[in-house]
């Protein structure tokens, strides 16, 4: 159904929140399946009942029915953890998928899918479950059950064992339930506990739901115009109801309807009923958009830039103002840095924002392909900037889908090989120093680098002897050449799949590095090591004839001073040696294309950096010093540069290039 | 409709008022873009922002400029960007109304030939303008 104008502006709210907890709730499923505990079933309720409540109020009855109905067979499960099994952490999940579906189609504005069929199914689990000693029907074990055709599809799967017994959605052997508004005498002198006595008097008559407001705000009076509403599970009739509310004085009964196909949710209220108030008060949070916090940045950044520049024209005022001036400037650059680490902060985001959807995606996966699976994530709550975050989710879900696809072999393979039939892939996230790594591993198979590159040759990306002329690490790195990984009859040849082309671009973009480590038959590493924000860099500054460049210092591994004349040649070309390494020397002028600075006498500097294609040395003209820079993104035409990964502006004011040091000599 | 009418050296141009931003005094010394066709003039730092230029004369192939008359940065408006182009100096805001086809040989950004009085004007397209600088870039 289409939303009324009135709340067709909360619509992406009401998107963007329901799909976070449908996310969530995934989630706690998969717990779940691993085993049932009182934690993880109330999570999976109150998730249920905040979507139903968002729905409710958008009036999206259909969803919110749907959750009404899922947060019912969630309380049942409360009452008996015993009766969890696979098969009700499939239905759950069947629910969980077709609310996704709902809330895509109310955005869309489409008209909600009929989901009548699995809340038929929904209430006839919810009997099973409410009845005393009826097992539920044939209860399948997670790993055995066969593969679906479509995992993240809203269907249903073939009609369940006990569908032959339900017929309506409302469940016969629970009680009916009643929608309640009650009314306090507005002189009534004690309303609180007028309020109480009601909410006490009503629940020997069967369960209270949806309390409002609160228990706590009647106990305490917060009865605004006096009306509570409620919903109450009961056998009496509603003339017994009618009956019991006579006897409470000063509070009247309004209205008395039977909830027949949608409950009267509230929004997002907290649930009232003692019993159920699990957890605390959290955080109170504003949701901005992401382009605000984008222009927040932006603004912050260019006033750091602003200040740096006032204070280098500081330096041309006469020395008797000098001080005052200059305290005047520190003063505005620690508010300036201060407004602009707070912009910082606040755009940092935890890797849990893309990871709480992975386990469910693993499930899946695996379901599809026979595998068993078991995905452990640690370090989920380290923080990274919202614009990492958001490049990084398709590629992570890329790397476990690979893992599994390709990684973990079948069960029987795996015991041939002596090893435990159910594979274990880990997304470990660990803070190193200026970096967040994110290392995906799986106990599989391993990358099989023989017929990788064997796959490289035949498809004509490259040739024997060059292949030969690879390191180690290099062979590894075909995995990501496009021209092989989109190719999907190699898949199964090499051993990994579609798209590490675009996972390492993804990674690069971003600032970070991909590596792969892999042991034949033990598993195979991908690690992502990623730049905390995007806005700052730390730069040492080189100079080439007119020229000043900034060399990310993430990239740099050394400088070294020698006199051209006596670097060693190799092949016609300079070389340099470093450590244990010879390493090429480039011209940054020529690699720059712009003009050189006249010959050097003496010692020059070489600085070397870690290139995509390995380390090479760049002979500059001076080395400047480092710098910590706001690093402002390339606009067109710029962004058509290749090997520039940036600009920002000194404090001088002069605006300076950033490098994009691993694909200078390669782009 | 109003243009805002300039010169590179003797010849006359225009380009739509509503595309220009602002026309600034261009500045002493340049960062240069690396890697850049020779058209690309380089950036500038206007209020804190890093703006591409490029050399006017040197993108429609007029041959390069004989002396130092290029004093002006004219800002072409390109939504959150900018678009600097080096010009001579800037004649004023006239209406042309009649723009015939360009010349035969002329380059892609330019719209057609206008005329004021008894001077012919040509005039500039600016989406194409800035068309030709990527094409610059891209076929470089």
């Amino acid at each position: 159904m289409a939303a009324s104008w009135d709340t067709s502006r909360y619509l992406t709210l009401f998107a963007g929140e329901a799909t976070e907890h449908l996310e969530a709730l995934g989630k706690d499923v998969v717990t779940f399946e691993k085993g049932a505990t009182p934690e993880v079933v109330d999570s999976m309720f109150r998730h249920a009942h905040s979507v139903k409540g968002m729905a409710s109020s958008m009036a999206f009855e259909a969803t919110a029915k749907l959750a009404h109905q899922l947060e019912d067979l969630l309380d049942a499960l409360r009452a008996d953890l015993a009766r969890a099994d696979a098969q009700v952490a499939d239905v759950i999940l069947q629910t969980v998928d077709a609310l996704s579906t709902h809330v895509k189609a109310a955005v869309a504005n489409q008209p909600l899918p009929d989901s009548a069929e699995l809340g038929a199914k929904l209430a006839a689990l919810h009997r099973v479950l409410t009845k005393k000693d009826t097992p539920v029907p044939a209860p399948a074990p997670v790993t055995s059950t066969p593969a679906r055709s479509s995992p993240s599809s809203p269907e249903l799967e073939a009609p369940a064992p006990f569908s032959s017994s339900s017929s309506g959605v409302v469940d016969p052997t629970t009680p009916p339930r009643y929608s309640l508004r009650l009314k306090i005498n507005p002189a009534s002198n004690q309303p609180g506990v007028r309020g109480f006595l009601a909410y006490k008097r009503l629940s020997t008559l069967g369960n209270v739901f949806d309390l409002k407001p609160p228990l706590d705000d009647i106990k305490a009076g917060r009865v605004p115009q006096g009306v509570i509403t409620l919903e109450l599970e009961t056998d009496q009739s509603e003339d017994a109801v009618a009956r019991t509310m006579r006897t409470v004085g000063d509070v009247e009964l309004e209205s008395i309807a039977a909830v027949v196909k949608t409950p009267p949710a509230p929004p997002v209220a907290p649930e009232a009923d003692p019993s159920r108030v699990v957890g605390q008060e959290p955080a109170r949070t504003i949701r901005v958009r992401t382009e605000v916090m984008d222009e927040f940045l932006d603004q912050a950044g260019e006033l750091l830039l602003a200040t740096s520049r006032v204070r280098a024209l500081s330096r041309r005022v006469p020395e008797a103002l000098r001080p005052s001036l200059d305290e005047a400037v520190d003063h505005l650059h620690l508010l300036v840095k201060g407004l602009h680490g707070r912009v910082m902060a606040a755009r940092m985001t935890p890797i849990a924002v893309i990871s709480d959807r992975l386990p469910r995606a693993a499930r899946d996966i695996a379901r599809r392909r026979n595998r068993e699976v078991e995905l452990v994530i640690t370090g989920e709550d380290i923080e990274l900037d919202r614009a990492i975050v958001d490049e990084l989710a398709d590629p992570v879900l890329h790397l476990l889908r690979n893992a599994i696809d390709h990684g973990i072999e079948p069960p029987e393979e795996r015991k041939a090989a002596n090893k435990p039939p159910k594979g274990k892939v880990t997304l470990a996230v660990t803070r190193q120093r200026e970096r967040v790594v994110l290392a995906l591993s799986d106990d599989g198979r391993g990358i099989d680098v023989a017929r990788l590159e064997q796959a490289v040759v035949e498809r004509g990306l490259m040739t024997v002897d060059q292949v030969r002329g690879l390191t180690e690490r290099e062979r590894l790195m075909l995995v990501c050449l496009p021209g092989l990984s989109t190719a999907t009859d190699v898949t199964d040849i090499s051993g990994r799949g579609v798209g590490m082309d675009a996972v390492k671009r993804a990674v690069e973009q971003v600032g970070g590095t991909l590596e792969i480590e892999t042991k034949p038959g033990r598993g195979t590493t991908f690690r992502l090591a990623l730049p905390l924000t995007v806005a700052m860099v730390n730069l040492l500054l080189v100079s080439v004839g007119d020229e000043v460049y900034g060399l990310p210092l993430g990239k740099v591994s050394g400088v070294i001073e020698t006199a051209r004349e006596r670097l060693p040649m190799s092949q016609n070309a300079p070389v340099l040696q470093f450590g244990q390494s010879v390493l090429p020397v480039h011209e940054l002028s020529s690699l720059l294309e712009v003009p050189a600075g006249p010959p050097s006498q003496g010692q020059a500097p070489f600085v070397v950096v870690d290139g995509d294609d390995g380390r090479l040395a760049l002979a500059v003209d001076r080395l400047l010093g480092q710098e910590e820079v706001v690093l402002k993104a390339l606009s067109q035409p710029l962004d058509l540069v290749p090997g520039l990964a940036g600009v920002t502006i000194l404090g001088n004011g002069r605006p300076v290039f950033i490098l994009d040091v691993a694909r200078l000599v390669t782009a | 409709m109003r243009h805002v009418l300039f010169r590179l050296e003797k010849d006359r141009y225009a380009l739509p008022l509503a595309a220009i931003r602002e026309v600034v005094v261009a500045p002493t010394t340049w960062t240069r873009v690396p890697r850049s066709p020779r058209a690309m003039k380089g950036v500038m730092n206007l209020r804190g922002r890093v703006v591409p230029v490029v050399d006017l004369r040197e993108l429609l192939e007029v041959g390069p400029a004989a002396g130092a008359g290029q004093a002006r940065v004219m800002l072409l408006d390109r939504g959150r960007r900018e678009l600097g182009l080096l010009i001579g100096e800037v004649d004023g805001i006239e209406t042309l109304e009649k723009v015939g086809p360009p010349a035969p040989k002329a380059s892609a950004a330019v719209k057609g030939l206008a005329r004021l009085g008894a001077l012919p004007v040509t005039v500039l397209d600016p989406d194409a303008l800035d068309a030709t600088v990527a094409r610059a870039f891209t076929t470089k």
